[in-house]
């Protein structure tokens, strides 16, 4: 019985194989035409079929993209954006889901409540309230703007919760409080190591979205040389006489950094708990 | 009178001694633009700067539409608003209604005595419906009709058969397509776009009238209606959007045998969207000679901006749109065409055009700007636009009867009107 | 770690140490917002005018709201397009997570095709915009040359006709949150302890048995995310149609315009904020009525919320 099953596993696994190579190729596609746009002029990325294999116009793409741009300036500001805004998160949000998921108080209810409305409430709605609270608060043009008022963010509240509900046993908890463990050791020394593959998830899913985040330093960014890259890039597009090479080469640069990430992080963020005190 | 105007406004501070020595040190003045006005903008800078060396330029730049969004939510809350805010004439209707810019007929303006240096039609389209002038126009999209000569010629026919009514154009599209394949027209919508703009009433806007009735089952919309039906029953139309791959793909293939469009296409067309083209296009004016406006902008100064700003803010607008060489600058560099009438007299605009087979086309433009002829503007208008866009989709599309078609968009606008 | 006494809390203050900083920020950045777009619903207010250009006007914006056709139009077009995007991307994305976790044990190879899986996320806007025009591209584009090579089928205009319109939204949509769903799977699949693979193996639980009764279930928390995201995602759609429609307008008929482009449109392209605030307080109130279904369809039969 047992071995029926595995056999009929092992032949339907190629086709399977197959599928997610597929699948990886379709994935990976604009990816690769996004590195080739950024080596042609922008007559040539206008031309149908698009150029499939790279070009010669990389070093004259990447020259008008920083005659009209401080990009180094933008790239760092990005990078920093991106750093602050993923640690506070990180810190923020396993703190508010660990409580949600392994503490009962009260309000716990109408307070998990409200995490879950202030994610479902339109973000854009509030872009004019928020430019004049960045206002009263001195923060125009600030970085700060950037990345604290998203630290707390709804959507890693949650997820730490969900993940917590799992990945962390109470016993454990109640056995550190025994212990004469202090609740801020617990959360540090214990949740913290067992909630690790989320918050590798969560801190790649933060860096990705400050990364990315433009209406965020639209409203509140107001000299070019403190844009982060999105907002710059977008700069350059304008409605008829948009320089596509160069914006491609700005954008492959962008995504270089996120690679980069990706590929060093990836280990953490779906690697598991092999160094787990529990299991 | 700029440089007068400038002694005047440090004239003014000398009198108070603690602005005086604010004067001495370096003061900035930040203009918020999209591009390539932006490079227009920093292009004026060193000029500025030999009359004002200690007023710094800052320019903040943004993608069109962001920079729109961005000044609505600066206008809204009246903080961080710019000394100058460049603006687009699609979105100068919506700004200029609201109240939040400066009235540029007031002191120390007094834009009324430039009246007669600028393109009319752009100077009226700045007027508000309160009577208030509340932006400068800098650069003006006189519309033309593009086509290629050598598509022309293999079809054996001639200028003189594309010139006139809209059924020759037509015709000369049905000959053309039989003998070159090529499409008469990039999109449909064009045609409506122009057809619509013509032969609007006095008091009238395009879709809405000054007592915010609706006028979609006018005869000009029905007129457009039917005419965009008769070219997609001839398959004249290419059904591409603007500024798409396919849309620059069929110019480079010679697939599309006119683009009606503002003069700057041609620069487009030249630069960068089929450079190969070049000596196989001609212009002309639009078919019935209509005149019409494909884009422009706008300088205007906002009313809750710094007040020690302002009178150099309008130093510097000045200096952008009644300066010649800052306009001829601008026009050479970015094809925009200036709004500065003693620009319209230099022999610039005799200059013959490579990409357009040697042809003088300037001139011609010119003259469509001195036509052109101010339109009233409705908040509603953008709104107006779409619903007009997707009752035209419906004919083409799935042969709705014209006349229902435009009831059921006035219906829609009615509701719209006053809101 | 020993601590200060004074730095020592007690269990029972601990969770409102640990949710006060959400609590903070909530209260200088989310409760003005919110009570100023709930002020505004009842307010006409031409923005450009300024603040001062308010004008109480009752529940006008409510009634235009719930009368305004192209409201429900996008309405409509939103709740397609969550299912559409929606759904497969759990259909496809938990049995992927699962054969991958299952089929790849070295560590690196894992995690380089959840890698690959995942790049559509972080893949910049810009790049798609273009990318995704000319493959959709009538005349030229790769995806008609395909699909003529294969069933001969006439060229699509995909992304100018009303009927195709959706589905292209859709699968663009599915492309780029597929791989975030796998890698959120692969990061739960890591959790389940293998000793309990290994007892029902001993039981005799084949690979299917096993699917539906262990991982599945242990995976329940996290499609409950999952799915409770796409939901919320799928009803705030707004940057996929946003750049793959003519100048964000939504496309042809706004067959693609989702709720979130019509209120964005609402404010800045129309000016009407008033309008707009009455149609996302509207709005709120069916996400939150959806969200509150989902929670119940998949709420963990014990335990709390």
């Amino acid at each position: 019985m047992k071995g029926d099953l595995r056999s009929a596993v092992l032949v339907t696994s190629w086709p399977a194989y197959l599928i997610v190579a597929v699948g990886a190729l379709i994935m990976l596609t604009p990816f690769y035409f996004m590195f080739v746009f950024a080596t042609h002029s922008r007559t040539e990325i206008f031309n149908l079929p698009p150029p499939l294999w790279f070009g010669d116009h990389l070093v004259d793409n990447l020259t008008k993209l920083t005659e009209r741009l401080p990009l180094w300036h933008n790239l760092g500001w990005s990078i920093y954006v991106a750093l602050a805004s993923t640690l506070l998160t990180l810190l923020f949000c396993s703190m508010a889901g660990y409580a949600f998921a392994l503490f009962e108080f009260r309000f716990k209810r109408s307070l998990f409540a409200l995490v879950m409305a202030t994610m479902l409430l339109p973000s854009f709605m509030n872009m004019i309230p928020t430019f004049m609270i960045m206002d009263v608060l001195g923060w125009i043009d600030q970085h700060r703007a950037l990345y604290i008022p998203g630290a707390a963010s709804a959507f890693g509240i949650f997820l730490m919760r969900q993940f917590a509900l799992t990945a962390v046993p109470r016993d454990l908890i109640e056995a550190a409080r025994m212990d004469g463990c202090g609740e801020f050791a617990i959360y540090w020394l214990i949740v913290l190591p067992l909630l690790r593959p989320a918050l590798g998830t969560l801190g790649l899913i933060t860096f990705i979205a400050s990364w990315n985040n433009f209406i965020g330093p639209l409203i509140v960014m107001r000299s070019v040389e403190n844009y982060t890259l999105p907002l710059a890039l977008r700069s350059m597009q304008s409605t008829t006489n948009t320089e596509w090479g160069a914006l491609m080469a700005g954008a492959a640069i962008a995504t270089i950094p996120l690679m980069i990430l990706f590929v060093v992080s990836s280990r953490q963020l779906i690697a598991g708990l092999t160094t787990g005190a529990v299991k | 009178m700029l440089t007068r105007r400038a002694l005047l406004a440090m004239g003014l501070m000398s009198t108070m001694p603690v602005l005086a020595s604010s004067s001495i040190k370096p003061r900035k003045l930040t203009v918020a633009a999209f591009p390539n006005v932006d490079a227009i903008i920093k292009a004026a800078i060193q000029q500025w700067q030999q009359l004002h060396p200690n007023v710094y330029i800052e320019v903040v730049s943004r993608q069109y539409a962001d920079h729109h969004t961005a000044m609505t939510t600066a206008l809204s809350t009246s903080v961080y608003l710019p000394d100058v805010m460049a603006l687009e004439s699609s979105y100068l209707g919506r700004f200029a209604q609201g109240g939040g810019l400066e009235d540029l007929l007031r002191e120390p303006y007094r834009i009324d005595q430039y009246r007669s240096r600028c393109v009319a039609y752009a100077y009226e389209q700045a007027t508000n419906r309160r009577g208030a002038v509340v932006a400068m126009p800098t650069d003006i999209g006189p519309g033309t009709m593009l086509y290629r000569a050598d598509l022309l010629a293999k079809a054996g026919l001639t200028a003189s058969d594309l010139a006139g009514s809209w059924d020759a154009y037509v015709d000369v599209g049905v000959k053309i397509k039989a003998a070159t394949g090529a499409y008469l027209v990039s999109n449909i919508r064009a045609i409506k776009d122009v057809v619509i703009r013509s032969g609007i009433g006095p008091g009238e806007g395009l879709y809405f009238d000054q007592e915010s009735r609706v006028l979609v089952t006018a005869p000009r919309f029905q007129r457009a209606f039917k005419l965009s039906q008769k070219v997609r029953r001839n398959k004249l139309d290419a059904k591409v959007n603007a500024w798409s791959n396919e849309w620059a793909e069929a110019f480079k293939r010679g697939k599309l045998f006119t683009e009606l469009s503002g003069a700057w296409m041609a620069g487009q067309l030249s630069t960068w969207v089929a450079p190969d083209t070049k000596g196989l296009w001609r212009a002309a004016q639009l078919p019935e000679s209509n005149f019409v406006s494909f884009g422009g902008t706008f300088y205007a100064i906002p009313r809750q901006a710094a007040a020690a700003n302002k009178a150099l803010a309008w130093d510097f607008i000045q200096l952008l749109t009644l300066n010649r060489e800052r306009q001829f600058a601008a026009f050479k560099s970015q094809d925009a065409f200036p709004a500065l009438l003693e620009t319209h007299n230099d022999p610039f605009l005799e200059e013959p055009l490579p990409f357009l087979g040697g042809q003088r086309a300037r001139l011609l433009w010119r003259e469509a700007a001195h036509q052109i002829t101010a339109t009233q503007v409705h908040k509603q208008d953008s709104f107006a636009e779409e619903v007009i866009n997707n009752e035209l989709d419906n004919v083409l599309d799935n042969d709705k009867d014209i006349g229902r078609a435009l009831a059921d968009a006035h219906r829609l606008l009615e509701r719209r009107s006053h809101r | 770690m020993r601590l200060p006494a004074i730095f020592r809390i007690s269990p029972r203050w601990a969770p409102y140490v640990l949710i006060s900083p959400f609590l903070g920020l909530f209260a200088v950045f989310g409760v003005f917002p919110l009570l100023f777009s709930l002020y505004l619903a009842f307010q006409s207010w031409e923005p450009t005018g300024g603040l001062q250009a308010m004008e109480y006007v009752g529940l006008a914006n409510f009634t235009f709201a719930l009368q305004d056709e192209w409201f429900w139009k996008a309405l409509g077009n939103t709740a397609w397009l969550a299912l559409a995007s929606g759904l497969p991307q759990h259909l496809v994305g938990i049995p992927l997570a699962v054969f991958i976790h299952l089929s790849f044990k070295r560590l690196r190879v894992r995690d380089s095709i959840a890698g690959i899986y995942f790049l559509p996320f972080i893949t910049s806007t810009v790049a798609i915009t273009i990318l995704f025009s000319s493959l959709f591209s009538t005349d030229y584009g790769l995806i008609n040359a395909v699909l003529h090579a294969l069933t001969g089928t006439e060229n699509i205009d995909w992304l100018g006709k009303p009927l195709y319109v959706k589905p292209t939204i859709a699968f663009i949509v599915f492309w780029r949150y597929l791989g975030f769903n796998v890698v959120l799977y692969l990061a739960a699949l890591q959790t389940i302890p293998k000793d309990i693979y290994e007892a029902a193996e001993m039981d005799g639980a084949g690979r299917w048995q096993q699917f539906w009764c262990i991982t599945l279930p242990s995976l329940r928390p996290m499609i409950f995310f999952g799915v409770t995201l796409s939901v919320i995602g799928g009803l705030q759609l707004f940057e996929e149609p946003f750049i793959l429609t003519d100048k964000g307008r939504g496309g042809p008929d706004q067959a693609g315009m989702t709720s979130a482009i019509y209120l964005y449109r609402m404010a800045f392209d129309f000016n009407d904020f008033g309008g707009a605030s009455a149609m996302s307080w509207l709005l709120f109130i069916i996400v939150a009525l959806m969200t509150w279904l989902t929670n119940r369809a998949f709420r963990p039969r014990k335990g709390s919320v």
